[in-house]
Parts: structure tokens; C-alpha cells; sequence
């Protein structure tokens, strides 16, 4: 369990890993919205072309994100098959007793996988993949931070995200090794009925709470000896500064808008 | 005779992920009955991942692990009969614990071996004397006990199971020099009362030396050295060159021996230096010196 970091972040080492994490934090929020704009076969083409650009950049494997878009692959062929029969028109295309299939509705099944699909890579790829949980989180504290206006306590809460994905791997780690050490003395937690399976939990779930108690009266304390009061007048140790990448990252994705807009506009092929 | 044996065994963490880990490669070697083996090497040199493919917690990626001359993942159904006859007490033992009282935890493991309750009660009782655990202990929760005695507990606890092979990872780390002597001794004592087979994994060779008739060294996942433990000293640049040193009382004794003072070779605990000693102070001036 060790090394493996929390989510499905897969160091690279590529352009899109180096942006600032607010940065990213904006773009994928306006590469949502852009996803949700196109209208046209020439918008969904740019879409999709964009889309694989991302993963070139991102340099992760194919597999990788293959097996990320599987949890909603279910999903997908849903909408996708809701779509096919039931999205009317003009243009009758196959018919067979009360099945009717329409040109608009195939189109319309295909856009909505696309969507789906540009949706969930492109958002994994500018953050899940290529950006840390707790970078993500430094970067929602901060663009969260205006709400501090309204007595919204975003520093605590970012903070309180932090020390749980922070302690999230380490007590993985921990039941991994106490399942380990009730099994070297004959705990089974696989065969049985279900009452006798629930009970064998207990030899994990007791020692894993002791210890997660300890674990978190410990950071509590070494929290308060290193004077940590909350996150007024706190200054930090990594300050994020925007660079030239960035704001060429941000002018790329507002080109992609703005030439979806067009493409809606101008371009050609079935429009929804 | 030898109890277990590794053949070409080889254990990769995280296969096929960016943080793949090959954290064994081809290690064999074997481990002799009725002795006990220390197992040294370095931290992160794969100890901890070794001796838990010795009871099939983890199952070698390649090679084949051998107890008794048979392949312990033959019947991969019946591996929990494995872990009944190859104990395993884990690094740090203390956090398994669980049990309302000290005696139902030890008892867990013989409860799971499915023995009857009064032999399951006579067995508790036998290791936690083992182990030196008062017998007043037994009814207290084993949370409010103090670090050393809640290993000895956790020892007691795999003991009780009796295995054929007792392995025990780390069992002295972060004690005091005396809990750690104590455990150690408590450990050897049990292998002479009962004849199974002991392996303790350490990285002080101090201890090693004191304690353990067979050594093999480990570094970076491969196995460097091995045998009895008085061979295994004698190469000192070897072990010097994988980041371990022999142990200090050796050193001293080769800094006496090139002043000039007759010290023996092969010399590793301070008792056998200071019998040595003795004997040399004895024969120059015929006063017995104290020792330490
Ligand atoms: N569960 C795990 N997941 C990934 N890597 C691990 C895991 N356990 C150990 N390792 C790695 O394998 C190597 C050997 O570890 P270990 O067997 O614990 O060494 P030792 O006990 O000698 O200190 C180390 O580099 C360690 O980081
Ligand atoms: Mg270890």
C-alpha cells in the first residue's frame, strides 16, 4: 500500500502536472462548461479532438485512463441506448414491430457519450491524475478564500480535508497490517456466514481505532507545542505563484470555448 | 536438517503500477531446524517481506517456499494450517491486540485452531510465563499494560499457538536495553525448552550475535551472506560494505590485537571478550580481573 498515493494521481512528470493547481481548478471548471456548449458534429469533433490532446499531454497511459472511464462505462451505454430508442424525428432509419430508430436519435446517443467521456477524462486529467489531493486542496483553500468575507470557515475545513487525505493511505496501511497479523494468527475473514464474518472484523476494527485515536490525540498535540491556532495571520511555506504556463494553459481553453462557440455558429452536421 | 526453504524467490509490491517496488530478487537459502536464525539487513532491505512469505501471508511472485520439503502454497485452501505451524509475531505486535483481557487475546489463537478450552486455558498459561507475563496480568485489558509488556503479550499470543517455527520481526525494536535483553533471552529460552526452530529478524548486529547460531544478510532485497553466525562476522568488509557494521566488541578486540595484545579472533559478544581477557590478565600476572 505504501507509495500509492491517494486517488489516481500518476506521477508523469508532464506539462500539465507543473501548472499551479488553481489553475487547473479554473480551467477544468471552464472545460465543463465548454463540454456542455457544443451543440454541433463539428463542435463534438473539436471536443473530442481536445480531449485526446489532453491525454497526449498528460502523458499517462491509455490503460490508465481507460480503466478510469470503466466505473461509468455503465452509465454511458445507458444514456446511450435511452437516447437511441426513445429521442424522436424525422429521418426514420430502422423499424422493426415497435422499435424506431432516428438518424437524430443516433446522433444525439453519440454526443451524449462524448460528453460523458470528455467529461470524465477531461476533468481527470487536469486534476485526479495530474494534480495531488493535497495540492488540490491548497488550491480550493485559496480560490475558496473570498468566502472568508461571509464567516465561511474555509481554512479549517481545507484544513480538516488535508489531515484526512493525509491519513487516509496511513491507516490503509494500518489495516493492511493488522489483517495481516490477525491472519498469521488464524483469523479468517473470507469464509464463513455472514454473522461469523461481520465478528471476525472485530480483531481489526479495535485495533485500527485505538490506534487512529492515538494517531489523532498525537497530531492534535504536536499541532498545538508548534503553536497552531487556526488559519488567521498563518502564512504558508509553499506560496503558489502563477507562471507563463498557466496563463497560456487558460488562453488555450478559452480559445477551445470560444471555438466551439463558432463551431455551433458556423460549422456543420447535425445540430441537437 | 533444514526447516525452510526459499527457492528463487522474487516479491514485487505494486506489479505493474508507477511505484512498483521489486522488494525480493531471486532469494534462496534455508533455515536449519532446532536453531535459531537471525535475520539481518538494513531497513527497507526486505526483512519484513521475507518472513511473511515464511507462513504464506504473502504469496512469492516467483519461487517457491518450501516447509518441511513441501511447497507450503501446494494447498492454497489449507494455507491457515501453514500459519498455525510457522508463527509469525509482526513488527510492532502491540497495535494487534484487541481483547477485553490479556488472556483472551493470547487465547486467540489457539481458539482459532479450534482446540478445546482447557487446553486453550493451559497453553495461555504456559506462554505467558514464557514470556514472563505475572499471571496476575492475565485478567487486566491488555491496553492498560506498558509498551514492553504489551509485546510480550502479543509474543505469548503466537506462542500459545506452538508453532514448529517461531519468527519474530523486530521483536526488541524500540525497547529499553533491558526489555530488549529480556525479550531476547525469553526467546532463546523458549527454543531450547521446546526445540522448534526461531528466526528473529534485527538490524543489531549486537544482538545478532548474542543470540542467534545462524545468520543471513539481506541488502536491498538480495541475500548477501549466510551461515553460522561466527562465519558470517569473520567477513567484516563484506557486511562493512553493505552498510553493516560488526559488532563494536569485535571492533575493539581488533584494535587490541594490533596494539599488540594477543586478543582471539572471531570474538563478538563482550562475555567472550571479557573471558579473554581474563585469561590473558591471568596469565601475565595471575590476578583474576572482575569482568565488565
Ligand atoms: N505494502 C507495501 N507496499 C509497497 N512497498 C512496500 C510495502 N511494504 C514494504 N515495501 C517496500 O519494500 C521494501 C522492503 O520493505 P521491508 O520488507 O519492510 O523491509 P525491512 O523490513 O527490511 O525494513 C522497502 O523499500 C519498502 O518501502
Ligand atoms: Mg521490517
Amino acid at each position: 500500500m505504501k507509495g500509492i498515493a491517494l486517488g489516481q494521481y500518476y506521477p508523469s512528470g508532464s506539462v500539465l502536472h507543473r501548472l499551479d493547481p488553481r489553475m487547473k481548478v479554473i480551467i477544468a471548471v471552464l472545460y465543463i462548461v465548454t463540454t456542455f456548449l457544443a451543440k454541433n458534429v463539428t463542435a463534438f469533433a473539436l471536443l473530442l479532438v481536445s480531449m485526446l490532446l489532453l491525454i497526449a499531454v498528460s502523458r499517462i497511459p491509455l490503460r490508465i485512463v481507460l480503466s478510469g472511464i470503466k466505473p461509468v462505462l455503465m452509465i454511458m451505454l445507458f444514456t446511450m441506448v435511452i437516447n437511441l430508442f426513445f429521442v424522436g424525428g424525422e429521418r426514420l432509419l430502422f423499424e422493426w414491430k415497435f422499435i424506431r430508430i432516428y438518424v437524430e436519435g443516433l446522433y444525439q446517443a453519440a454526443f451524449m457519450a462524448i460528453r460523458i467521456v470528455v467529461l470524465i477524462v477531461g476533468t481527470s486529467m487536469l486534476l485526479t491524475y495530474t494534480t495531488t489531493p493535497i495540492m488540490l486542496t491548497d488550491a480550493l483553500e485559496r480560490l475558496l478564500a473570498p468566502l472568508r468575507v461571509l464567516h465561511v470557515p474555509v481554512h479549517e475545513f481545507a484544513m480538516m480535508m488535508t489531515i484526512a487525505l493525509r491519513f487516509i493511505p496511513t491507516l490503509m496501511e494500518e489495516t493492511e497490517k493488522i489483517m495481516a497479523a490477525q491472519k498469521a494468527r488464524g483469523a479468517d475473514f473470507t469464509s464463513g456466514s455472514l454473522v461469523s464474518r461481520a465478528k471476525a472484523l472485530i480483531p481489526i476494527l479495535i485495533p485500527l481505532f485505538v490506534s487512529a485515536f492515538r494517531r489523532a490525540d498525537d497530531l492534535a498535540t504536536a499541532m498545538e507545542c508548534r503553536c497552531y491556532h487556526g488559519g488567521k495571520g498563518r502564512t504558508r511555506m509553499t506560496v503558489l505563484h502563477f507562471h507563463l504556463g498557466d496563463f497560456v494553459a487558460l488562453t488555450v481553453f478559452v480559445a477551445l470555448g470560444a471555438g466551439l462557440i463558432l463551431a455551433n455558429r458556423y460549422g456543420f452536421g447535425f445540430s441537437m | 536438517m533444514s526447516k525452510i526453504t526459499l527457492e528463487n524467490v522474487s516479491y514485487v509490491y505494486g506489479e505493474g503500477t508507477p511505484f512498483e517496488m521489486h522488494a525480493l530478487r531471486d532469494v534462496s537459502f534455508s533455515i536449519r531446524e532446532n536453531a535459531v536464525t537471525g535475520l539481518i539487513g538494513h531497513t527497507g532491505s526486505g526483512k519484513s517481506t521475507l518472513v511473511q512469505l515464511f507462513n504464506g501471508l504473502t504469496r512469492p511472485m516467483a519461487g517457491r517456499v518450501l516447509l518441511d520439503g513441501a511447497d507450503i502454497w501446494e494447498k492454497p485452501k489449507q494455507i491457515k494450517q501453514i500459519r498455525f505451524r510457522v508463527g509469525l509475531v509482526m513488527q510492532y505486535p502491540e497495535y494487534q491486540l484487541f481483547e477485553e483481557t490479556v488472556r483472551a487475546d493470547i487465547a486467540f489463537g489457539p481458539k482459532n485452531m479450534g482446540l478445546p478450552a482447557d487446553e486453550i486455558e493451559a497453553r495461555v498459561r504456559e506462554a505467558a510465563e514464557l514470556v514472563g507475563l505475572d499471571e496476575a496480568l492475565l485478567d487486566h485489558s491488555p491496553f492498560d499494560l506498558s509498551g514492553g509488556e504489551k509485546r510480550r503479550v502479543a509474543i505469548a499470543g503466537i506462542i500459545a499457538m506452538r508453532p514448529e517455527v517461531l519468527v519474530l520481526d523486530e521483536p526488541a525494536a524500540g525497547l529499553d536495553p533491558r526489555g530488549r535483553d529480556r525479550i531476547l533471552t525469553q526467546v532463546r529460552e523458549y527454543q531450547r525448552r521446546s526445540g522448534a526452530t526461531v528466526v528473529i529478524v534485527s538490524h543489531s548486529m549486537e544482538d545478532m550475535a548474542r543470540f542467534c547460531d545462524d545468520i543471513v544478510v539481506l541488502a536491498r532485497g538480495e541475500l548477501v551472506m549466510q551461515g553460522k553466525t561466527d562465519e558470517v562476522f569473520a567477513h567484516a568488509d563484506r557486511l562493512a560494505q553493505v552498510g553493516l557494521n560488526i559488532p563494536e566488541i569485535s571492533r575493539v578486540c581488533a584494535m587490541l590485537r594490533a596494539r599488540g595484545i594477543p586478543m582471539d579472533e572471531g570474538i563478538f559478544t563482550v562475555d567472550a571478550a571479557a573471558r579473554c581477557l581474563e585469561r590473558l590478565l591471568g596469565a601475565t600476572d595471575g590476578e583474576g580481573a572482575s569482568t565488565r
